[in-house]
């Protein structure tokens, strides 16, 4: 899940480079799932499938704490948390900066790999990522950041 | 309005076997659908069948969900049926969840949100589920009615196919504003008879075809919902023409007493004690048949297939080679909640697969006993329906009954079913010279002539095997306790065991 989790991330942070530079993939990714998702999950279906990734995710990673899934599914407090990885980028983490974000995408997909199985989940993923490489099958022939 | 002149209505296919038989040959094209139910009765699963089976990329289905079962377990629990096809999704199969402008907004609202989509789609098959809780508190009857009028003419106009679902009781059928729209309305009910649960399907109304009425039963297995009608899908086809074939036994004593046996596409009954060969002649029936190229079909309810070949084979009766090369099925049907209709589409599927000419049901007791105890108050019923069908097509059925056997009465089944047969045979036994010994009889035959006589059979390596001509020196064989006569007419009153030797 995790490479999957972090496929979407290098394809994100590769479109960031030429279209919105500055913003974060992962916001980008979590945008991107939140709407495509959201769409027959409803807003609380999306809602409650993200606050149960965070949670998933704080459990690994406790420095996620600052992060907040708001009742209409968006993501607070990502640049905060982002901020803070960057002062403690001289440290020694226990997670390279970027991982705990990687974490809480790779557990969002886990729970709709637990719920709709690979097939269906890659299908919805590819409305979003059309040209992404989603699984190790047809990555020669995707985009790899 | 001559047939050219009107207007042509394309009828989809409803995706769910047996249903667009039920329909009259599919869902009328544009048509605006409630399926109605108690939750759990298969309304969902019912629809999905319909949107697998008809969404395109070009035309395709908008599946609205409301307030209820969330769009994820939905997906999570109908792609175990083997009809989802997750390559449909999301091209050609859209979720949209409107719980949001339900909760937070009006009934106007919800119908800009379904037009926008729709526009923008251009579906050919939109469904609401649950249409009910979407309309759970409206403003007034009138806000309703008029709602659900401009989604009907809406959602018609941009020709798309709709359901609706929705949870009603069936006390909400009267005077129900959203069901005086509609063009179709499907009910599913399901309920418990003492311990099995029984399923059945009613279209209430269907505009612009006939649909088969009734209650029908159906399942919903690993293939999602499987219908049954009533009829048995064989409303279409024409009843064969009587003929004056005869089907032989194979014994050609009794083909003698049946005038060369019995009549093709007749029902024949045969009733008897248990242990008077009922089964033993069944199983030589077939067994002829298939001698003579008429593959067959065995429905067992009390004993297994590799029993019941086993049986035939100490009778010098091989049905593992017919089996093997396609000339006969063995059925075994004993899950104990079948309905007749299942059983009959099962028994129907056997038939067309190889082209059964003969079938034989052993026994009618195990049959009712297989059936849900919800089905055996109808059991006679079902059982006219059945053979009425299948003696439609050119079957010709064999049945076996068991009766108690009585030394005051001479009863031929404890159904009441004689009046479903072309023919009966009995079996008895019967108390002669300190043996009891078995008798066979033609009762009746529709289609002609057959012998009155009383003859004695034994059951012998060979199957059943007739002995010698009519027993002449007994009076009240059939009462099972007859009177040795001499030729003059004397009667000698019980005979005593005087070494079964046979009298003629």
């Amino acid at each position: 899940m995790r490479a999957l989790a972090q496929r979407l991330l290098d394809y994100e942070a590769f479109a960031g480079e030429t279209s919105e530079p500055g913003e974060s993939a992962t916001l980008r990714v979590y945008e991107k799932l939140r709407q495509g998702l959201g769409e027959f999950t409803g807003v609380a279906g999306f809602q409650s499938l993200a606050s149960r990734a965070l949670a998933l995710a704080r459990a690994e990673a406790p420095s996620l704490n600052a992060l907040r899934v708001s009742a209409d599914g968006s993501l607070h407090g990502l640049r905060e948390i982002q901020l803070q990885f960057d002062i403690d980028k001289v440290r020694a983490g226990e997670f390279p900066a970027g991982e705990e974000e990687l974490l809480l995408i790779a557990h969002l997909l886990g729970l709709l790999f637990i719920f709709l199985g690979e097939t269906l989940t890659l299908r919805l993923l590819r409305v979003k990522w059309r040209g992404a490489a989603l699984d190790d099958r047809n990555s020669e022939n995707g985009r790899k950041a | 309005m001559s047939t050219q002149d009107k207007v042509k209505i394309n009828k989809l296919s409803t995706g769910v076997p047996g249903l667009d038989e039920i329909v009259g040959g599919g869902l009328p094209e544009f048509s605006f659908n409630i399926i109605a139910g108690a939750p759990g009765s298969g309304k969902t699963t019912l629809a999905h069948q319909f949107v697998f089976a008809n969404a395109t990329p070009e035309r395709p289905a908008l599946y609205f969900t409301v307030l209820g079962e969330s769009a994820i377990k939905m997906l999570r629990y109908q792609q175990q049926y083997t009809f989802f096809d997750p390559a449909k999704l999301p091209g050609s199969i859209r979720f949209i969840n409107l719980s949001q402008v339900v909760l937070e907004k009006d009934l106007g609202a919800v119908l800009e949100q379904i037009t926008k989509e729709v526009e923008k789609a251009n579906p050919a098959v939109v469904v609401v589920d649950s249409f009910r809780t979407m309309v759970r508190k409206p403003e007034s009857d009138m806000d309703l009615q008029s709602f659900i009028q401009r989604l009907a003419l809406f959602l018609a106009s941009w020709q798309a196919t709709t359901f609706l679902i929705g949870e009603y009781a069936e006390e909400e059928l009267r005077d129900n504003p959203i069901f005086t729209v509609a063009d179709g309305l499907f009910w599913l009910r399901q309920t418990a008879e003492r311990n099995s649960i029984v399923r059945k399907l009613q279209i209430i109304k269907l505009r612009g075809q006939d649909s088969v009425p009734g209650l029908h039963t159906f399942r919903i297995t690993d293939a999602g919902v499987q219908a049954f009608s009533r009829t048995f899908g064989l409303t279409a086809r024409k009843r064969n023409p009587p003929t004056n074939r005869r089907l032989c036994f194979g014994i050609p004593e009794l083909d003698k007493m049946l005038g060369g046996g019995v009549r093709e596409g007749d029902s024949v009954l045969i009733a008897g004690s248990s242990g008077t060969g009922k089964s033993v002649l069944a199983t030589q029936f077939i067994a002829e048949g298939i001698s003579r190229g008429e593959p067959g079909i065995v429905a067992v309810f009390e004993e297994r297939p590799e029993a019941y070949a086993e049986r035939a084979t100490s009778l010098g009766l091989d049905l593992e080679t017919p089996q093997t090369d396609g000339k006969l099925t063995i059925l075994y049907l004993r899950p104990l909640d079948l309905s007749v209709d299942e059983t009959m589409h099962s028994i129907l599927d056997a038939v067309q697969r190889i082209g059964a000419k003969r079938l034989v049901i052993d026994s009618l007791a195990g049959f009712e006993m297989a059936l849900s105890p919800g089905f055996r108050a109808d059991f006679r019923e079902s059982l006219y329906r059945m053979i009425f069908a299948l003696t439609g097509i050119g079957v010709t059925i064999l049945s076996t009954v068991e009766v108690d056997e009585s030394f005051t009465e001479f009863p031929f089944s404890t159904y009441s079913i004689s009046f479903l047969t072309d023919d009966i045979i009995r079996l008895r036994y019967v108390s002669i010279d300190g043996q009891l010994r078995k008798i066979m009889v033609v009762i009746k035959m529709r289609g002609g002539n057959h012998a009155k006589d009383i003859r004695e059979y034994e059951i012998t390596e060979k199957g059943v095997v007739i002995l010698g001509k009519r027993l002449t020196h007994y009076q009240g064989l059939i009462s099972g306790i007859p009177v040795r006569v001499d030729r003059l007419g004397s009667a000698e009153g019980p005979p005593l065991d005087t070494g079964a030797e046979h009298k003629s």
